[in-house]
């Protein structure tokens, strides 16, 4: 025994020694802290096994996945996480349009133009994202009510129960789903061989000619997808057909709407939200990015003869595209993420449609970390994406 | 010294397995603590009697069953109630502390000892009896899920609505209710789930939505404050149809049986009198000379010059007489309260027994 605490003694001498010591203290602490978070946890139920379960309630919004409340909460889930990909996909694309379109318009000589774009980010970037989505669905909510609906003969219905246009359907000749995988074909097939002949063009400026017409690859590509798709359209007997929407009374005499592609206040309300709101942010960083171009870039442009307009897209833009797309991936995120606030204005997005799952289950933490990973997915997969991007420009004229 | 780190990272997961293996036994520890922190806590009827008021749990936003006016007076249905149990134990209906709370709260407030009694709006449901640490007491209120919609609409019965829009709470048994209605009668609807009750009626009033569904009193009461400038409350309809129960009424804390026993003899007391007969005006005349032993019984007062019989209940044997005095029988409160919302009484559940309806109290005996 003596021996042992003799050893002892000598090897806690040593600072490197004691320091051990102190750490395994400190891991221990660690340790409990952890073990008694994992006692509480193990009191929960942390599988997912009720999402298996009859799901029990509605949704006002389906998009592609055919949900009813006999599905199951996955399908509920998965109809949500439709609805947030499909508004957040659309808002990217048109605030990033409209934040070009400003970014580009601020720096006009033009008074109108660059005041304008100034007035639009300087106001709507410094109020809340919040109270804007609640202004929206006032505004969409002031749209004709149904029994005074607008009609623009029977192809359009606008009222504030939701706009509705023309859209297709699968008609009852069951052949609807060969026919999308036969367009998707063609996508591909087009793709390939425009891009074939677009690769030849550009190494031996060989053009692909027909009929002694001049066919470039982006042509050709455009033909063949057509071709294809109208002779498949025939041949299986129109797979779609056009689903015209109406406006009708039932037998109580109440006006009712159905059919068409419906554009819906909620959806139109959380989308202008968005739109607008980040379109402010990719404003700037297209400003500021065309800003940061030296000066030179611009007088060469000119004084080479080409016109404003060609000096902005052919010169300032691709140069400008380096500097825009690493703080306009952020600006992706953040519209990611704020889609979220739907919830406010009834749109059932993840959040929502999770939420009430929860609440039905009595089960929130299985189902908050559910939210969390799908956010944390869609945030990074628009990450990687936008990466890509940003490798393929950064590597062009290096 | 790589084997003596070797070792001990050895040692520290040994440690921690151990005190993993261990946690079982202190979680049951925990639970006999709590359990005898239970036994121990006093009876929430000593505290009241000593502290000389009634800390009751309300709602502030429900014209009809308990609003706070603007002269900042709370008023209403379960306000009554309130006003009667604390009658019944100091003989002065005003010696409550009103403290309205939120939908989320209520149970919190109610565990955790902040309120003495919870009166808001509550529905009774195994799942809350079972898993809050609470009792609930007799129904006082039997309410149950409706559909409100346009008078204009024509609608008369969730069977017309194929096809309507309805506008309903997010995360509510609301919602379920509603689904199961309208896929058990085959119907196609959408849902609009709203988050909060403003945004909601705002959609409503742009006739956004066909329906609304949620309670049939809180129906009645959004219905009866409908803007004029959106209508006005002759413009809207509660369809006839019930979609569920909702049973109302107050909530003590579980193992809290002495005041447990207070609060729901003071409710059926009310509906005793109602039956028996006996008003606010009345009362005093009634106790001066009962009708009947049984009237006696009710109002803890001698029949002919016999004995008076006391149920022990820990509160004066007249305490029936004072609330009944405070705030007048079943009867009287609904036709205050709740006639003026459109809830009519007749025919409905909340008829007494003797007219068809479930409002019944036991013996007094």
């Amino acid at each position: 025994m003596n021996l042992f605490i003799d050893k002892l003694s000598k090897w806690s001498r040593s600072q490197r020694n004691r320091n051990l010591i102190y750490q395994i203290i400190f891991l221990l602490f660690i340790g409990l802290f952890v073990n008694y978070l994992i006692a509480k946890a193990s009191l929960l139920e942390l599988t997912l096994n009720h999402f298996n379960s009859r799901a029990g309630f509605g949704i006002s919004h389906t998009f592609l996945i055919d949900y009813s409340s006999n599905n199951d909460r996955w399908s509920a889930y998965f109809t949500g996480v439709i609805n947030t990909i499909r508004v957040c996909l659309v808002a990217i694309v048109i605030a990033t349009l409209i934040g070009t379109l400003m970014g580009v318009a601020r720096l006009s000589k033009n008074i109108l133009f660059s005041t304008i774009a100034f007035l639009y980010v300087e106001i709507l970037r410094n109020t809340p994202l919040l109270i804007q989505i609640i202004f929206w669905q006032i505004i969409f909510l002031k749209l004709p009510r149904i029994s005074e609906a607008l009609t623009l003969g029977s192809t359009v219905v606008i009222s504030n129960r939701g706009i509705l246009l023309p859209y297709a359907k699968a008609s009852e000749t069951n052949s609807s789903n060969i026919f999308l995988y036969i367009i998707l074909l063609a996508i591909i097939l087009a793709f390939c061989i425009s891009y074939y002949l677009n690769k030849r063009e550009d190494i031996d400026g060989m053009k692909f000619k027909l009929f002694n017409i001049n066919l470039n690859g982006n042509l050709t590509g455009t033909l063949i997808f057509l071709i294809i798709s109208v002779f498949a359209y025939y041949i299986l007997q129109k797979p779609y057909i056009i689903d015209l929407p109406s406006l009708y009374q039932n037998s109580k005499g109440t006006f009712l709407q159905s059919g068409g592609f419906e554009f819906s206040p909620e959806f139109g309300a959380i989308l202008f939200a968005l739109v607008i709101y980040t379109g402010t942010f990719i404003t700037e960083i297209v400003r500021g990015s065309i800003q940061s171009l030296p000066k030179g870039q611009t007088e060469a442009a000119l004084s080479l003869g080409l016109s404003n307009y060609q000096t902005m897209t052919v010169i300032l833009l691709p140069q400008a595209l380096r500097s825009i797309i690493p703080p306009l991936t952020n600006q992706f995120l953040n519209l990611t993420k704020n889609s979220s606030l739907a919830v406010v204005i009834a749109y059932p997005e993840l959040f929502m449609v999770s939420r009430t799952i929860m609440n039905n289950s009595g089960r929130a933490l299985p189902v908050f970390f559910l939210i969390l990973f799908t956010y944390l997915s869609l945030s990074l997969f628009i990450s990687v994406f936008m990466n890509l991007i940003n490798r393929r420009v950064t590597r062009i004229g290096t | 010294m790589r084997k003596s780190k070797l070792f001990l990272l050895f040692l520290s997961v040994m440690s921690l397995t151990l005190i993993l293996a261990c946690s079982s036994e202190t979680e049951v520890k925990e639970v006999v603590k709590e359990v005898e922190v239970m036994i121990e806590r006093p009876s929430t009827l000593k505290t009241v009697q000593d502290r000389g008021t009634l800390k009751c749990g309300v709602n502030d936003n429900l014209t009809g069953f308990g609003v706070l006016t603007s002269s900042g007076a709370f008023e209403g249905f379960d306000i009554d109630y309130c006003k009667a149990v604390a009658a019944a134990i100091f003989g002065d209906a005003s010696k409550v502390e009103y403290v309205p709370l939120t939908a989320s709260a209520r149970f919190e407030a109610l565990g955790s000892g902040e309120i003495d009694l919870l009166i808001r709006n509550t529905t009774w449901t195994a799942s809350r009896d079972r898993d809050l640490a609470n009792d609930f007491t007799a129904t006082t209120f039997y309410d149950g899920q409706g559909m409100m919609v346009y008078a204009d609409s024509g609608y008369q019965t969730i069977e017309d609505m194929e096809g309507a829009t309805v506008c309903v709470l997010q995360g509510t048994t609301t919602e379920l209710n509603l689904d199961d209605r309208f896929m058990s009668a085959g119907l196609k609807y959408t849902p609009l789930t709203f988050e909060t009750n403003d945004p909601l009626q705002a959609a409503f009033e742009e006739k956004r939505c066909d329906g609304w569904t949620t309670d049939k009193s809180g129906l009645a009461s959004k219905r009866a404050e409908f803007p004029a400038s959106a209508g006005g409350p002759d413009s809207l309809v509660v369809l006839a149809e019930t979609l569920s129960k909702e049973p109302l009424g107050p909530l003590t804390r579980d193992n809290d049986s002495k005041f447990y026993d207070v609060v729901q003899w003071v409710v059926f007391g009310l509906i005793q009198a109602e039956e028996s007969g006996i008003t606010s005006s009345n009362v005093a005349a009634m106790a001066a000379s009962p009708k009947d032993p049984g009237m006696a019984r009710l109002l803890g007062v001698p029949y002919s010059g016999g004995e008076v019989s006391d149920f022990q209940f820990g509160v004066d044997p007249t305490f029936i007489q004072h609330a009944i005095k405070a705030v007048g029988n079943y009867g009287e409160i609904y036709e205050k309260h709740l006639t003026p919302l459109g809830l009519t009484r007749a025919g409905s559940l909340n008829a007494l027994w003797t007219d068809g309806g479930l409002v019944y109290a036991p013996p007094f005996r």
